[in-house]
């Protein structure tokens, strides 16, 4: 029987080319571009090198100074006792608002509360804000610079392809060297090849490179940084106050305990710093360091929002919306379209019904040839996801980056689309199978 | 073989009431080629759809070897139809994405059947209708006479004991007409198939066994 449908299935699809040309185009449509975003998703927020270890990684940004302002409310009220008026006055004190003063840390708040947190395998202190340009060949060069420490190389797990990192004692040294990315490398050397020993000129001082990693293009710049400096060659002098400067931390927790308790350990320690130091601002009475994990971070900048995690639910919250759209439209087109090609069929319905057809065997039948053509759908799917990820990553869309076809994405798309190809093919065909096998064969189409 | 027992068809809109069936009483035996004829509009297709189970009767009922259908529901009535009856319509009713054999085969889907013993059986009633080297043909390819010739193999296919006939040479010339009324006529004869046929061509009729006669849904003779 499942034969003899397949068969049917495959001409009914060959005999109305358009409709199944507008029906598969939807399918494979949606599946490709669904392919595609989650490919670039998993590129940027999945467990990969250098960010291995996302999934442990807590991330410091911000360190707020607030005050907050109570006013004092008399309310004057008057009573009466033993016939006699008397006032009878409560005061009330409420918030009425806060000040925040939030910029990034002082490397000192990092080094001297956040080194020995109890949940911290690692902890890392870098600064990713500052861009230098350079001249090669009379060309304008903009590299994104990370100032970092030894342990970012811990947290970060770049993939050296050359020559080594820099280590506790480069910083203690204040060497000027460098690790650079095989991007940097090939625009500002021309090659790729033994880039070690050479030297970069930055702002007038000579780096000598001591190694070079492999450049993985990503959003975040402390991610894939154009090169890498010990931060001690910063000017930390310059530093606003014992709060604030230039840095962000990075803590990378023991991946057996929760985000909320190190979150809860950062708090803690935020307690530790010191309120009366003279580069505090007059009144400012609370320090408050923003943690948040990567996830949050990344939602953060896509929805801003005081409360990283409540833009991380806003994020999947509009994920979800958007692949449900994705999902609900082309199977609502699909319902569509297969309501008036299976009424058109409602002769042979008519006659298979005549010749003992139940209602059930009408339904499997419509939903065989449903399915039939979702797969087909899910195959074209998987073809225009490969060539879209193969153009984006050769044109370079997305810097070396690359897109990589995820087989168990693929699965389950597949598995979506058959389940879409039921759905949308049980409402027209339970509706149809109910159809009087009188007023069916008078439609007489066939 | 068929008793219909004082069978009422009534069609009912908000403000009309349309008797297309009037308290019909009729009986075919076991083995006899009945003919219904009648003006159009009399309500012979609307009789020969309640004795086919495509339709129900308003009152009355229906009785197949002494069995009353009354009480079945949808998937025993369309088991019923699968094992015992046959059709063939005025306009063949042929699926055109199916080839041949594959819509002779249509009936036996429906039934516990091997594909092969499926295929084989579908052969033997194409090649009882003169048709075995039209198998892999497409509707569209053959001629009207062909087409009824395969739909008279797809009726008997599953050996039912009752063929029901709605104008089967309608459609037809007068020559292929009587191609087709010989293989009914040689199924009447030789395997005992009790058929009931509608036609509104007195010719075709005389050649069956009994005629019955409807005026305004009521049976005049």
């Amino acid at each position: 029987m499942i034969s003899n449908y397949i068969k049917l299935a495959w001409r009914v699809l060959g005999r109305r080319k358009f409709f199944t040309f507008i029906s598969l185009f939807g399918i494979s449509f949606t599946l490709g571009i669904l392919m595609v975003i989650f490919s670039f998703l998993q590129g940027e927020l999945g467990n990969n090198a250098p960010n291995s270890n996302k999934d442990d990684l807590i991330l410091i940004e911000t360190l707020r100074l607030q005050r907050i302002y109570y006013d004092t409310i008399p309310v004057v009220d008057t009573v009466m006792l033993n016939g006699q008026e008397i006032f009878d006055t409560t005061m009330e004190t409420r918030r009425r608002g806060a000040s925040r003063w939030n910029s990034s840390m002082n490397n000192g708040i990092a080094e001297e509360f956040l080194q020995d947190l109890p949940s911290a395998e690692n902890v890392t202190i870098f600064n990713g804000d500052t861009q230098h340009d350079v001249y090669v060949n009379g060309i304008k060069l903009t590299l994104q610079t990370l100032y970092s420490d030894a342990n970012y190389w811990q947290v970060f797990d770049h993939q050296i392809i050359e020559g080594r990192t820099f280590d506790d004692t480069d910083m203690e040294n204040v060497a000027q060297v460098t690790v650079i990315s095989t991007k940097t490398a090939q625009e500002y050397f021309g090659t790729t090849d033994n880039i070690v020993d050479r030297e970069l000129l930055l702002d007038g001082t000579n780096f000598k490179v001591i190694g070079m990693y492999q450049d993985k293009s990503k959003i975040i710049p402390f991610i894939s940084p154009d090169l890498v400096i010990p931060y001690s060659n910063m000017t930390l002098a310059n530093q606003d106050s014992y709060y604030h400067g230039y840095f962000t931390t990075v803590i990378q927790k023991r991946s057996d305990v929760e985000p909320d308790v190190v979150k809860n350990e950062i708090l803690t320690a935020a307690t530790m710093i010191p309120m009366d130091h003279p580069s505090k601002p007059e009144g400012y009475n609370e320090v408050i360091l923003m943690a948040k994990t990567y996830n949050e971070m990344y939602a953060q900048g896509i929805y801003s929002d005081d409360d990283a995690s409540k833009s991380l639910n806003i994020m999947k919250w509009v994920l979800l919306g958007l692949l449900t759209f994705f999902i609900v439209l082309p199977t609502l087109n699909l319902i569509n379209l297969n309501v008036s090609r299976i009424m058109e069929r409602s002769s042979e319905i008519g006659v298979r019904k005549a010749f003992g057809a139940h209602q059930g065997n009408i339904i499997f039948q419509f939903i065989i040839e449903n399915i039939i053509q979702t797969i087909l759908g899910g195959i074209l799917g998987l073809g225009i996801a490969i060539v879209l990820m193969k153009f984006i990553n050769t044109s370079g869309f997305l810097g070396t980056n690359t897109m990589v076809f995820n087989t168990k994405f693929f699965i389950y798309s597949f598995l979506l689309t058959i389940v879409f190809g039921v759905v949308s093919g049980f409402l027209p065909a339970y509706r149809m199978s109910k159809l009087n096998i009188v007023n069916a064969l008078k439609e007489n189409k066939i | 073989m068929i008793k219909l027992d004082n069978i009422s068809k009534i069609y009912r809109t908000k403000t009309i009431e349309t008797t297309a069936l009037n308290e019909i009483d009729l009986h075919v035996p076991k083995g006899e080629f009945l003919s219904i004829m009648g003006p159009s509009g009399c309500g012979k297709s609307t009789l020969l759809n309640i004795m086919g189970l495509l339709d129900l009767p308003s009152s009355g009922n229906i009785l197949v070897d002494g069995q009353s259908l009354k009480n079945f529901n949808g998937k025993q009535l369309a088991k019923f139809r699968n094992e015992k009856l046959g059709f063939i319509f005025q306009s063949f009713h042929l699926i055109p994405d199916l080839s041949v054999i594959d819509n002779v085969e249509l009936p036996l889907l429906y039934r516990s059947i091997s594909a092969k013993e499926r295929r084989s059986l579908a052969a033997a009633a194409l090649e009882a209708v003169g048709l075995a080297n039209r198998k892999s043909h497409f509707p569209n390819q053959l001629s009207g006479g062909q087409k009824q010739r395969v739909a008279i193999a797809r009726a008997i296919v599953g050996k039912p004991d009752i063929i029901l006939a709605d104008e089967p040479t309608g459609n037809l010339d007068s020559v292929m007409g009587d191609e087709v009324m010989d293989i009914l006529i040689r199924l009447n004869r030789e395997n005992k198939t009790t058929i009931v046929m509608v036609t509104h061509d007195e010719r075709m009729a005389k050649k069956t066994d009994r005629l019955v006669r409807l005026y305004d849904g009521t049976q005049v003779a």
